[in-house]
Protein backbone atom coordinates (compact mmCIF):
# COMPACT_ATOMS: atom_id res chain seq x y z
CA UNK A 1 0.00 0.00 0.00
CA UNK A 2 1.30 3.45 -0.59
CA UNK A 3 1.20 6.18 1.70
CA UNK A 4 -2.52 7.62 2.53
CA UNK A 5 -2.64 11.02 -0.20
CA UNK A 6 -4.53 13.96 0.54
CA UNK A 7 -8.35 14.13 -1.17
CA UNK A 8 -10.68 16.66 -2.07
CA UNK A 9 -14.37 17.41 -3.22
CA UNK A 10 -13.89 18.05 -6.80
CA UNK A 11 -17.68 17.72 -7.69
CA UNK A 12 -20.92 17.46 -6.62
CA UNK A 13 -23.93 17.00 -8.05
CA UNK A 14 -27.88 16.90 -6.36
CA UNK A 15 -30.97 16.33 -7.30
CA UNK A 16 -34.04 18.49 -5.92
CA UNK A 17 -35.14 16.58 -2.54
CA UNK A 18 -39.14 16.20 -2.66
CA UNK A 19 -42.07 13.73 -4.48
CA UNK A 20 -40.89 12.52 -8.04
CA UNK A 21 -43.20 9.87 -8.90
CA UNK A 22 -42.23 10.29 -12.85
CA UNK A 23 -38.63 9.43 -12.27
CA UNK A 24 -37.21 6.18 -10.91
CA UNK A 25 -34.25 6.56 -8.43
CA UNK A 26 -31.50 5.57 -11.16
CA UNK A 27 -32.40 8.41 -13.49
CA UNK A 28 -32.07 11.14 -10.71
CA UNK A 29 -28.67 8.80 -9.75
CA UNK A 30 -27.78 9.42 -13.43
CA UNK A 31 -28.81 13.27 -13.43
CA UNK A 32 -27.00 14.45 -10.04
CA UNK A 33 -23.81 11.96 -11.65
CA UNK A 34 -24.17 13.91 -14.77
CA UNK A 35 -24.41 17.44 -12.88
CA UNK A 36 -20.99 16.04 -10.55
CA UNK A 37 -19.10 15.11 -13.40
CA UNK A 38 -20.08 18.88 -15.12
CA UNK A 39 -18.77 20.46 -12.21
CA UNK A 40 -15.77 18.39 -11.68
CA UNK A 41 -14.86 19.06 -15.39
CA UNK A 42 -14.31 15.77 -16.04
CA UNK A 43 -16.23 12.69 -18.16
CA UNK A 44 -17.27 9.42 -16.73
CA UNK A 45 -14.30 7.72 -17.90
CA UNK A 46 -12.23 9.60 -15.44
CA UNK A 47 -14.03 8.11 -13.01
CA UNK A 48 -11.93 4.86 -11.45
CA UNK A 49 -14.11 3.71 -8.54
CA UNK A 50 -17.57 4.39 -6.92
CA UNK A 51 -19.70 3.64 -4.08
CA UNK A 52 -23.23 3.15 -4.01
CA UNK A 53 -26.17 3.72 -1.48
CA UNK A 54 -28.07 0.63 -1.45
CA UNK A 55 -32.19 1.34 -1.45
CA UNK A 56 -33.68 0.16 2.07
CA UNK A 57 -37.23 0.16 1.46
CA UNK A 58 -37.06 -2.74 -1.50
CA UNK A 59 -40.12 -3.85 0.07
CA UNK A 60 -42.17 -1.10 -1.20
CA UNK A 61 -40.44 -0.16 -4.58
CA UNK A 62 -37.26 -0.26 -6.64
CA UNK A 63 -36.53 -4.19 -6.13
CA UNK A 64 -33.31 -5.66 -6.28
CA UNK A 65 -31.87 -3.57 -9.12
CA UNK A 66 -32.12 -0.87 -6.39
CA UNK A 67 -30.42 -2.54 -3.67
CA UNK A 68 -27.83 -3.49 -5.93
CA UNK A 69 -27.68 -0.02 -7.00
CA UNK A 70 -24.11 0.77 -8.59
CA UNK A 71 -24.53 -1.42 -11.62
CA UNK A 72 -27.83 -0.80 -12.38
CA UNK A 73 -27.14 2.96 -12.56
CA UNK A 74 -23.88 1.71 -14.31
CA UNK A 75 -26.38 -0.06 -17.22
CA UNK A 76 -27.38 4.11 -17.99
CA UNK A 77 -24.00 5.75 -16.94
CA UNK A 78 -22.36 3.13 -19.24
CA UNK A 79 -20.36 0.26 -18.21
CA UNK A 80 -17.01 1.10 -17.53
CA UNK A 81 -15.98 -1.74 -15.81
CA UNK A 82 -14.61 -0.03 -12.37
CA UNK A 83 -14.88 -1.25 -8.83
CA UNK A 84 -18.56 -0.65 -7.39
CA UNK A 85 -19.71 -1.23 -4.06
CA UNK A 86 -23.44 -0.99 -2.79
CA UNK A 87 -23.62 -0.11 0.98
CA UNK A 88 -26.60 0.18 3.39
CA UNK A 89 -25.67 1.78 6.81
CA UNK A 90 -29.39 3.40 7.66
CA UNK A 91 -29.51 7.19 6.92
CA UNK A 92 -25.83 7.39 7.58
CA UNK A 93 -24.85 5.40 4.48
CA UNK A 94 -24.45 8.96 2.01
CA UNK A 95 -21.39 9.77 4.27
CA UNK A 96 -19.87 5.93 4.70
CA UNK A 97 -20.09 5.51 0.64
CA UNK A 98 -18.09 9.26 0.48
CA UNK A 99 -15.76 7.78 2.74
CA UNK A 100 -15.09 4.33 0.88
CA UNK A 101 -14.66 6.84 -2.17
CA UNK A 102 -11.80 9.07 -0.01
CA UNK A 103 -10.12 5.95 1.04
CA UNK A 104 -10.19 4.49 -2.53
CA UNK A 105 -8.33 8.00 -3.60
CA UNK A 106 -6.42 8.34 -0.17
CA UNK A 107 -5.07 4.71 -0.90
CA UNK A 108 -3.55 5.30 -4.13
CA UNK A 109 -6.36 2.22 -5.46
CA UNK A 110 -7.89 5.09 -7.73
CA UNK A 111 -7.10 8.37 -8.58
CA UNK A 112 -10.48 9.66 -8.74
CA UNK A 113 -13.89 8.24 -6.98
CA UNK A 114 -16.99 8.83 -6.71
CA UNK A 115 -20.14 8.40 -4.07
CA UNK A 116 -23.75 8.08 -5.51
CA UNK A 117 -26.84 8.03 -3.42
CA UNK A 118 -30.36 7.92 -5.02
CA UNK A 119 -33.64 7.62 -2.86
CA UNK A 120 -37.27 7.21 -2.83
CA UNK A 121 -38.42 7.43 0.48
CA UNK A 122 -41.63 9.30 0.58
CA UNK A 123 -44.45 7.99 1.84
CA UNK A 124 -45.06 7.82 5.57
CA UNK A 125 -43.20 5.97 8.57
CA UNK A 126 -40.68 3.88 8.10
CA UNK A 127 -41.98 0.56 8.85
CA UNK A 128 -40.44 -3.30 8.76
CA UNK A 129 -39.61 -5.07 5.68
CA UNK A 130 -42.06 -8.15 6.97
CA UNK A 131 -45.41 -6.95 6.05
CA UNK A 132 -47.76 -9.58 7.68
CA UNK A 133 -49.09 -9.07 11.31
CA UNK A 134 -49.65 -12.52 12.51
CA UNK A 135 -46.00 -14.26 11.48
CA UNK A 136 -46.08 -16.62 14.21
CA UNK A 137 -47.91 -18.83 12.12
CA UNK A 138 -45.87 -19.44 9.26
CA UNK A 139 -42.77 -17.58 9.89
CA UNK A 140 -40.52 -18.08 13.10
CA UNK A 141 -37.60 -15.88 11.78
CA UNK A 142 -39.78 -12.82 12.81
CA UNK A 143 -38.35 -13.77 16.69
CA UNK A 144 -34.97 -12.71 15.65
CA UNK A 145 -36.13 -9.69 13.89
CA UNK A 146 -35.98 -6.99 16.54
CA UNK A 147 -37.31 -4.20 14.50
CA UNK A 148 -40.70 -6.21 13.54
CA UNK A 149 -41.04 -6.96 17.24
CA UNK A 150 -40.45 -3.28 18.28
CA UNK A 151 -42.92 -1.96 16.06
CA UNK A 152 -45.74 -4.28 15.88
CA UNK A 153 -45.73 -5.15 19.68
CA UNK A 154 -44.86 -2.22 21.24
CA UNK A 155 -46.14 0.86 18.71
CA UNK A 156 -42.33 2.31 18.63
CA UNK A 157 -42.43 4.04 15.19
CA UNK A 158 -38.90 6.26 14.85
CA UNK A 159 -40.77 9.48 15.90
CA UNK A 160 -41.99 7.13 19.01
CA UNK A 161 -38.37 6.90 19.90
CA UNK A 162 -37.58 10.51 19.36
CA UNK A 163 -40.63 11.45 21.33
CA UNK A 164 -39.26 9.77 24.39
CA UNK A 165 -35.88 10.18 24.21
CA UNK A 166 -37.03 14.14 23.96
CA UNK A 167 -39.26 13.82 26.93
CA UNK A 168 -36.62 12.19 29.01
CA UNK A 169 -34.55 15.81 28.11
CA UNK A 170 -37.70 17.92 29.42
CA UNK A 171 -37.73 16.07 32.27
CA UNK A 172 -33.67 16.52 33.05
CA UNK A 173 -33.11 19.30 31.38
CA UNK A 174 -36.14 21.64 31.05
CA UNK A 175 -36.45 21.93 27.15
CA UNK A 176 -39.66 23.63 26.64
CA UNK A 177 -42.29 23.67 23.87
CA UNK A 178 -40.82 27.11 22.76
CA UNK A 179 -37.22 26.02 22.22
CA UNK A 180 -38.25 22.73 20.23
CA UNK A 181 -40.81 25.42 17.89
CA UNK A 182 -37.88 27.95 17.56
CA UNK A 183 -35.67 24.53 16.29
CA UNK A 184 -38.05 24.38 13.22
CA UNK A 185 -38.75 27.89 12.61
CA UNK A 186 -35.52 29.06 13.06
CA UNK A 187 -34.11 26.28 10.26
CA UNK A 188 -37.10 27.24 8.11
CA UNK A 189 -35.50 30.39 7.16
CA UNK A 190 -32.46 28.84 5.86
CA UNK A 191 -35.11 26.49 3.06
CA UNK A 192 -36.55 29.39 1.30
CA UNK A 193 -33.38 29.96 -0.76
CA UNK A 194 -32.28 26.64 -1.02
CA UNK A 195 -33.80 25.18 -4.39
CA UNK A 196 -32.87 21.82 -3.18
CA UNK A 197 -34.97 22.04 -0.56
CA UNK A 198 -38.76 20.46 -0.42
CA UNK A 199 -40.92 23.27 1.87
CA UNK A 200 -39.44 26.14 1.11
CA UNK A 201 -41.00 28.49 3.59
CA UNK A 202 -40.90 29.82 7.24
CA UNK A 203 -43.00 27.45 9.91
CA UNK A 204 -43.90 30.21 11.86
CA UNK A 205 -43.63 29.42 15.74
CA UNK A 206 -47.90 29.57 16.11
CA UNK A 207 -48.39 27.83 13.25
CA UNK A 208 -45.78 24.59 14.53
CA UNK A 209 -47.42 24.93 18.12
CA UNK A 210 -50.59 24.39 16.98
CA UNK A 211 -49.66 21.34 14.51
CA UNK A 212 -50.52 17.96 15.63
CA UNK A 213 -49.35 15.76 18.03
CA UNK A 214 -47.51 13.10 16.29
CA UNK A 215 -45.96 11.29 19.25
CA UNK A 216 -46.36 13.40 22.45
CA UNK A 217 -44.24 15.57 22.78
CA UNK A 218 -43.05 15.88 19.28
CA UNK A 219 -45.60 17.41 16.84
CA UNK A 220 -45.84 17.05 13.27
CA UNK A 221 -43.63 20.08 11.93
CA UNK A 222 -41.14 19.24 14.67
CA UNK A 223 -40.64 15.87 12.45
CA UNK A 224 -39.05 15.32 9.24
CA UNK A 225 -41.00 14.28 6.27
CA UNK A 226 -40.08 11.59 4.46
CA UNK A 227 -38.80 12.64 0.73
CA UNK A 228 -37.59 11.36 -2.53
CA UNK A 229 -33.67 12.81 -3.44
CA UNK A 230 -30.08 12.06 -4.90
CA UNK A 231 -26.83 13.64 -4.80
CA UNK A 232 -23.40 12.61 -6.12
CA UNK A 233 -20.18 13.61 -4.46
CA UNK A 234 -16.64 13.12 -6.48
CA UNK A 235 -13.18 13.27 -4.79
CA UNK A 236 -10.08 12.74 -6.06
CA UNK A 237 -6.15 13.58 -5.32
CA UNK A 238 -5.76 17.36 -3.88
CA UNK A 239 -3.29 18.40 -6.87
CA UNK A 240 -6.10 16.62 -9.42
CA UNK A 241 -8.86 18.54 -7.64
CA UNK A 242 -6.70 21.89 -8.25
CA UNK A 243 -6.38 21.39 -11.53
CA UNK A 244 -9.86 20.82 -12.44
CA UNK A 245 -11.72 23.13 -10.07
CA UNK A 246 -10.78 26.53 -9.02
CA UNK A 247 -12.40 25.61 -5.13
CA UNK A 248 -11.60 22.16 -3.69
CA UNK A 249 -12.41 21.13 -0.64
CA UNK A 250 -10.12 18.94 1.42
CA UNK A 251 -11.34 16.05 2.75
CA UNK A 252 -9.64 16.85 6.54
CA UNK A 253 -11.54 13.98 8.16
CA UNK A 254 -14.16 11.28 7.31
CA UNK A 255 -15.45 8.30 9.50
CA UNK A 256 -18.54 6.34 10.60
CA UNK A 257 -19.57 5.99 14.10
CA UNK A 258 -21.30 2.56 15.59
CA UNK A 259 -22.06 2.58 19.31
CA UNK A 260 -20.35 1.85 22.37
CA UNK A 261 -21.49 -1.93 24.17
CA UNK A 262 -23.34 -0.17 27.58
CA UNK A 263 -24.82 2.63 25.51
CA UNK A 264 -27.92 3.65 27.56
CA UNK A 265 -29.99 4.26 24.60
CA UNK A 266 -32.91 1.72 23.43
CA UNK A 267 -31.67 2.43 19.39
CA UNK A 268 -34.36 2.66 17.00
CA UNK A 269 -34.83 -1.19 15.57
CA UNK A 270 -33.65 -2.72 19.26
CA UNK A 271 -35.94 -3.33 22.31
CA UNK A 272 -33.85 -3.14 25.21
CA UNK A 273 -30.60 -1.43 26.50
CA UNK A 274 -27.91 -2.55 29.10
CA UNK A 275 -26.64 0.76 30.28
CA UNK A 276 -23.18 0.35 31.74
CA UNK A 277 -21.52 3.31 34.06
CA UNK A 278 -19.11 5.70 32.12
CA UNK A 279 -21.01 5.21 28.39
CA UNK A 280 -23.23 7.77 27.50
CA UNK A 281 -26.15 7.90 25.26
CA UNK A 282 -25.64 8.36 21.74
CA UNK A 283 -22.46 6.64 21.93
CA UNK A 284 -22.35 5.67 17.63
CA UNK A 285 -22.42 10.13 16.90
CA UNK A 286 -19.90 10.61 20.09
CA UNK A 287 -17.90 8.20 18.43
CA UNK A 288 -17.90 9.76 15.14
CA UNK A 289 -17.38 13.42 16.37
CA UNK A 290 -14.48 12.50 18.32
CA UNK A 291 -12.37 10.65 15.99
CA UNK A 292 -13.26 13.69 12.87
CA UNK A 293 -11.78 15.75 15.34
CA UNK A 294 -8.88 13.71 16.21
CA UNK A 295 -8.07 12.89 12.79
CA UNK A 296 -8.72 16.84 11.80
CA UNK A 297 -6.59 18.13 14.66
CA UNK A 298 -9.55 20.24 15.06
CA UNK A 299 -11.88 21.13 17.48
CA UNK A 300 -15.10 22.83 18.13
CA UNK A 301 -14.07 26.16 18.41
CA UNK A 302 -12.55 26.07 14.61
CA UNK A 303 -15.67 24.82 12.86
CA UNK A 304 -17.14 28.15 10.60
CA UNK A 305 -20.55 25.91 9.45
CA UNK A 306 -22.81 23.24 10.86
CA UNK A 307 -24.89 20.20 8.60
CA UNK A 308 -26.24 18.39 11.80
CA UNK A 309 -29.23 15.51 11.43
CA UNK A 310 -32.36 17.44 12.03
CA UNK A 311 -34.47 14.92 12.02
CA UNK A 312 -36.37 16.31 14.54
CA UNK A 313 -36.45 18.89 16.90
CA UNK A 314 -34.73 16.41 19.52
CA UNK A 315 -32.00 15.87 17.19
CA UNK A 316 -31.34 19.35 16.53
CA UNK A 317 -30.91 20.12 20.04
CA UNK A 318 -28.70 16.46 21.05
CA UNK A 319 -26.58 16.85 17.67
CA UNK A 320 -25.36 20.70 18.40
CA UNK A 321 -24.47 19.48 22.10
CA UNK A 322 -22.90 16.13 20.40
CA UNK A 323 -20.85 18.43 17.63
CA UNK A 324 -19.73 21.38 19.64
CA UNK A 325 -19.04 18.81 23.02
CA UNK A 326 -22.01 20.96 24.79
CA UNK A 327 -23.17 20.13 27.81
CA UNK A 328 -26.96 18.88 27.89
CA UNK A 329 -29.46 21.28 28.00
CA UNK A 330 -27.01 23.99 26.59
CA UNK A 331 -27.92 23.75 22.77
CA UNK A 332 -31.43 25.04 23.76
CA UNK A 333 -29.86 28.49 25.25
CA UNK A 334 -27.20 28.46 21.58
CA UNK A 335 -30.84 28.33 19.79
CA UNK A 336 -32.86 30.76 21.05
CA UNK A 337 -29.38 33.28 20.98
CA UNK A 338 -29.86 33.50 17.54
CA UNK A 339 -26.56 32.58 17.01
CA UNK A 340 -26.65 29.41 15.24
CA UNK A 341 -29.05 30.88 12.70
CA UNK A 342 -28.68 29.33 9.49
CA UNK A 343 -28.03 32.56 7.35
CA UNK A 344 -27.35 35.40 9.88
CA UNK A 345 -25.72 33.23 12.73
CA UNK A 346 -21.94 33.51 13.55
CA UNK A 347 -21.87 29.59 13.40
CA UNK A 348 -24.50 28.89 10.85
CA UNK A 349 -26.11 25.82 11.27
CA UNK A 350 -28.23 23.61 8.49
CA UNK A 351 -28.16 26.35 6.14
CA UNK A 352 -30.63 25.34 3.90
CA UNK A 353 -32.89 24.28 5.94
CA UNK A 354 -31.64 20.80 7.24
CA UNK A 355 -33.41 17.40 7.36
CA UNK A 356 -36.67 19.05 8.42
CA UNK A 357 -36.53 21.23 5.44
CA UNK A 358 -35.38 18.42 2.80
CA UNK A 359 -37.56 15.47 4.55
CA UNK A 360 -35.27 12.78 4.69
CA UNK A 361 -34.27 10.44 2.11
CA UNK A 362 -32.85 8.18 3.54
CA UNK A 363 -29.32 6.90 1.96
CA UNK A 364 -28.96 10.16 0.01
CA UNK A 365 -29.03 12.47 3.06
CA UNK A 366 -25.33 12.62 4.16
CA UNK A 367 -24.39 13.54 0.65
CA UNK A 368 -26.96 16.35 0.33
CA UNK A 369 -25.21 18.01 3.33
CA UNK A 370 -22.05 17.51 2.08
CA UNK A 371 -23.35 19.20 -0.78
CA UNK A 372 -25.06 21.65 1.01
CA UNK A 373 -21.25 22.84 2.68
CA UNK A 374 -19.23 22.48 -0.65
CA UNK A 375 -22.24 25.20 -1.53
CA UNK A 376 -21.71 27.05 1.06
CA UNK A 377 -17.93 27.46 1.45
CA UNK A 378 -17.34 28.47 -2.35
CA UNK A 379 -20.20 30.99 -1.82
CA UNK A 380 -22.23 29.44 -4.30
CA UNK A 381 -25.68 29.28 -2.65
CA UNK A 382 -27.17 32.20 -4.38
CA UNK A 383 -29.35 33.81 -2.18
CA UNK A 384 -29.16 31.03 0.32
CA UNK A 385 -25.72 32.15 1.14
CA UNK A 386 -24.47 32.81 4.83
CA UNK A 387 -23.72 36.34 5.76
CA UNK A 388 -20.33 35.11 7.53
CA UNK A 389 -17.63 35.05 5.31
CA UNK A 390 -15.23 33.23 7.14
CA UNK A 391 -15.63 29.56 5.81
CA UNK A 392 -12.65 27.56 6.44
CA UNK A 393 -13.71 24.18 8.20
CA UNK A 394 -17.38 23.27 7.41
CA UNK A 395 -18.33 19.45 9.54
CA UNK A 396 -21.31 17.58 8.77
CA UNK A 397 -22.85 14.52 10.86
CA UNK A 398 -25.78 12.24 9.45
CA UNK A 399 -27.94 10.58 12.23
CA UNK A 400 -28.94 6.66 11.19
CA UNK A 401 -30.80 4.56 12.83
CA UNK A 402 -29.80 1.31 14.65
CA UNK A 403 -26.45 2.87 15.69
CA UNK A 404 -25.19 4.01 12.80
CA UNK A 405 -23.60 7.37 12.39
CA UNK A 406 -21.13 9.24 9.76
CA UNK A 407 -19.35 12.57 10.32
CA UNK A 408 -16.89 14.71 8.28
CA UNK A 409 -15.10 17.83 8.36
CA UNK A 410 -14.41 19.77 5.18
CA UNK A 411 -11.53 22.08 4.92
CA UNK A 412 -11.22 25.53 2.38
CA UNK A 413 -8.03 24.18 -0.07
CA UNK A 414 -7.73 27.69 -2.24
CA UNK B 1 -66.62 -18.99 25.22
CA UNK B 2 -63.66 -17.12 25.78
CA UNK B 3 -60.96 -17.02 23.29
CA UNK B 4 -57.47 -18.04 23.25
CA UNK B 5 -54.68 -15.40 24.19
CA UNK B 6 -52.00 -15.68 21.69
CA UNK B 7 -48.67 -13.70 21.83
CA UNK B 8 -48.07 -12.19 18.77
CA UNK B 9 -44.76 -13.68 18.32
CA UNK B 10 -44.25 -16.68 20.78
CA UNK B 11 -41.59 -16.68 23.22
CA UNK B 12 -40.57 -13.25 24.50
CA UNK B 13 -42.41 -13.68 27.78
CA UNK B 14 -43.56 -16.19 30.04
CA UNK B 15 -47.17 -17.33 28.41
CA UNK B 16 -50.08 -18.63 29.94
CA UNK B 17 -49.02 -17.24 32.92
CA UNK B 18 -50.83 -15.72 35.76
CA UNK B 19 -47.71 -13.38 36.43
CA UNK B 20 -46.26 -13.44 32.81
CA UNK B 21 -42.29 -12.04 32.81
CA UNK B 22 -40.41 -11.20 29.94
CA UNK B 23 -37.69 -13.83 29.01
CA UNK B 24 -34.29 -12.47 28.20
CA UNK B 25 -30.73 -13.80 28.02
CA UNK B 26 -28.05 -13.60 30.77
CA UNK B 27 -24.37 -13.88 30.45
CA UNK B 28 -23.30 -16.18 33.46
CA UNK B 29 -19.73 -14.95 33.06
CA UNK B 30 -20.07 -11.23 32.95
CA UNK B 31 -23.65 -10.97 33.99
CA UNK B 32 -25.03 -8.97 31.11
CA UNK B 33 -28.41 -9.02 30.03
CA UNK B 34 -30.16 -8.73 26.70
CA UNK B 35 -34.03 -8.84 25.27
CA UNK B 36 -34.91 -10.71 23.40
CA UNK B 37 -32.99 -13.24 23.69
CA UNK B 38 -29.62 -13.51 22.28
CA UNK B 39 -27.28 -16.78 20.99
CA UNK B 40 -24.31 -14.86 22.26
CA UNK B 41 -23.17 -12.49 24.99
CA UNK B 42 -22.51 -8.94 23.09
CA UNK B 43 -20.17 -7.59 25.51
CA UNK B 44 -16.80 -7.14 23.52
CA UNK B 45 -14.70 -8.57 26.27
CA UNK B 46 -16.62 -12.23 26.39
CA UNK B 47 -16.69 -15.43 24.65
CA UNK B 48 -18.88 -16.43 21.83
CA UNK B 49 -19.83 -18.96 23.82
CA UNK B 50 -23.40 -19.98 23.14
CA UNK B 51 -23.07 -21.97 26.56
CA UNK B 52 -22.23 -18.97 28.53
CA UNK B 53 -26.16 -18.16 28.09
CA UNK B 54 -28.94 -18.94 30.28
CA UNK B 55 -32.58 -17.83 29.52
CA UNK B 56 -34.13 -15.71 32.64
CA UNK B 57 -37.63 -14.36 33.39
CA UNK B 58 -36.89 -10.43 34.42
CA UNK B 59 -38.51 -8.61 37.26
CA UNK B 60 -41.69 -7.72 36.27
CA UNK B 61 -41.97 -4.25 37.83
CA UNK B 62 -39.63 -1.52 36.92
CA UNK B 63 -39.50 2.10 36.93
CA UNK B 64 -41.03 4.41 34.05
CA UNK B 65 -37.78 6.26 32.37
CA UNK B 66 -39.84 7.83 29.78
CA UNK B 67 -43.03 7.43 27.36
CA UNK B 68 -44.85 9.34 24.53
CA UNK B 69 -48.22 8.81 23.50
CA UNK B 70 -48.51 7.64 20.28
CA UNK B 71 -51.59 9.61 18.43
CA UNK B 72 -50.89 8.92 14.71
CA UNK B 73 -52.01 5.21 13.09
CA UNK B 74 -48.78 3.35 11.87
CA UNK B 75 -49.05 0.84 8.80
CA UNK B 76 -48.95 -2.46 8.69
CA UNK B 77 -46.93 -4.64 10.28
CA UNK B 78 -48.91 -2.69 13.11
CA UNK B 79 -52.14 -3.89 13.98
CA UNK B 80 -54.00 -2.47 16.45
CA UNK B 81 -57.94 -3.19 16.18
CA UNK B 82 -60.04 -0.52 17.18
CA UNK B 83 -57.27 1.81 17.12
CA UNK B 84 -56.20 4.61 19.80
CA UNK B 85 -53.85 6.55 20.63
CA UNK B 86 -51.34 4.48 22.78
CA UNK B 87 -48.68 4.82 25.33
CA UNK B 88 -44.99 3.74 24.60
CA UNK B 89 -42.45 3.74 27.15
CA UNK B 90 -38.80 2.59 28.43
CA UNK B 91 -38.44 1.24 31.71
CA UNK B 92 -35.93 0.43 34.29
CA UNK B 93 -35.73 -2.98 35.96
CA UNK B 94 -33.83 -4.04 38.83
CA UNK B 95 -31.27 -6.37 36.49
CA UNK B 96 -30.34 -2.92 35.31
CA UNK B 97 -31.58 -3.21 31.69
CA UNK B 98 -33.96 -0.75 30.38
CA UNK B 99 -36.83 -2.54 28.29
CA UNK B 100 -39.44 -1.02 25.36
CA UNK B 101 -42.90 -1.97 25.90
CA UNK B 102 -46.59 -0.66 25.08
CA UNK B 103 -48.03 0.98 28.37
CA UNK B 104 -52.14 -0.53 29.59
CA UNK B 105 -53.42 3.41 29.21
CA UNK B 106 -52.23 6.99 28.04
CA UNK B 107 -53.82 8.50 31.16
CA UNK B 108 -51.53 9.45 34.58
CA UNK B 109 -48.31 8.32 32.97
CA UNK B 110 -45.20 10.23 34.56
CA UNK B 111 -41.29 9.67 34.87
CA UNK B 112 -40.31 7.89 37.69
CA UNK B 113 -43.53 5.90 38.60
CA UNK B 114 -43.76 2.13 39.27
CA UNK B 115 -45.35 0.03 36.55
CA UNK B 116 -45.74 -3.59 36.29
CA UNK B 117 -45.73 -5.96 33.22
CA UNK B 118 -48.85 -7.42 31.93
CA UNK B 119 -50.35 -8.16 29.03
CA UNK B 120 -52.67 -6.53 26.36
CA UNK B 121 -55.18 -7.90 23.21
CA UNK B 122 -53.76 -5.99 20.37
CA UNK B 123 -56.55 -7.42 17.83
CA UNK B 124 -58.68 -10.90 17.55
CA UNK B 125 -59.43 -13.32 14.89
CA UNK B 126 -62.41 -15.43 15.37
CA UNK B 127 -60.57 -18.25 17.52
CA UNK B 128 -58.17 -15.89 19.45
CA UNK B 129 -56.72 -12.61 20.71
CA UNK B 130 -53.51 -11.76 19.77
CA UNK B 131 -51.12 -10.10 22.71
CA UNK B 132 -48.17 -8.26 23.88
CA UNK B 133 -46.53 -7.83 26.88
CA UNK B 134 -47.44 -3.98 28.34
CA UNK B 135 -46.58 -1.61 31.61
CA UNK B 136 -49.23 -0.63 33.93
CA UNK B 137 -48.55 1.64 36.33
CA UNK B 138 -48.88 0.90 39.70
CA UNK B 139 -50.46 2.67 43.08
CA UNK B 140 -48.04 3.46 45.37
ZN1 LIG C 1 -20.84 -11.63 28.88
Amino acid sequence: MKAMREVAIVGIGQHPWGQFPEKNMQEMGVECTVDALKDANMSWRDIQSAAYGAYMWIADRGGVPSLLMGTSIARMMGETGIPMVNCVNACASGQAILREAVLAVASGHADTAIAVAADKSAGGFFRPQLRDPSPSKFDRGAENDTDYIRFCMTGETNPAYWAMELRRRMYDVGTTDEVLAMAKHITSQGAVNNPYARYRKVFTIEEIKASKYIADPLRLFEICATSDGAAAVIVTTLDNAKKHNKKPLLVKAITIGTPTFGDPTIRLTFCSAYPRPGVLDLSESRNAINVIYKISGLQPADIDIIELPDNSSWHYLVYLECILGLKAGEADKMLMSGKVHPITGELPVCSGGGVAAQGEAVVAQGLSQVCQLVRQMRGEAGDGQVKKTKLVNGLAQTYGYAGNNAACILSKAW
Amino acid sequence: MAKKQVPIIEGLFTWPSDRPQLLASKCKKCGAYFFPKVPYCGNPDCAKDKANMEVVPLSNTGTMYTFTIHTAQPALPFRMEPFTPYGVAMVDVAEGMRVLGMTTTTEGLKIGQQVQMTVGKLYEDADNEYITWMWKPVEK
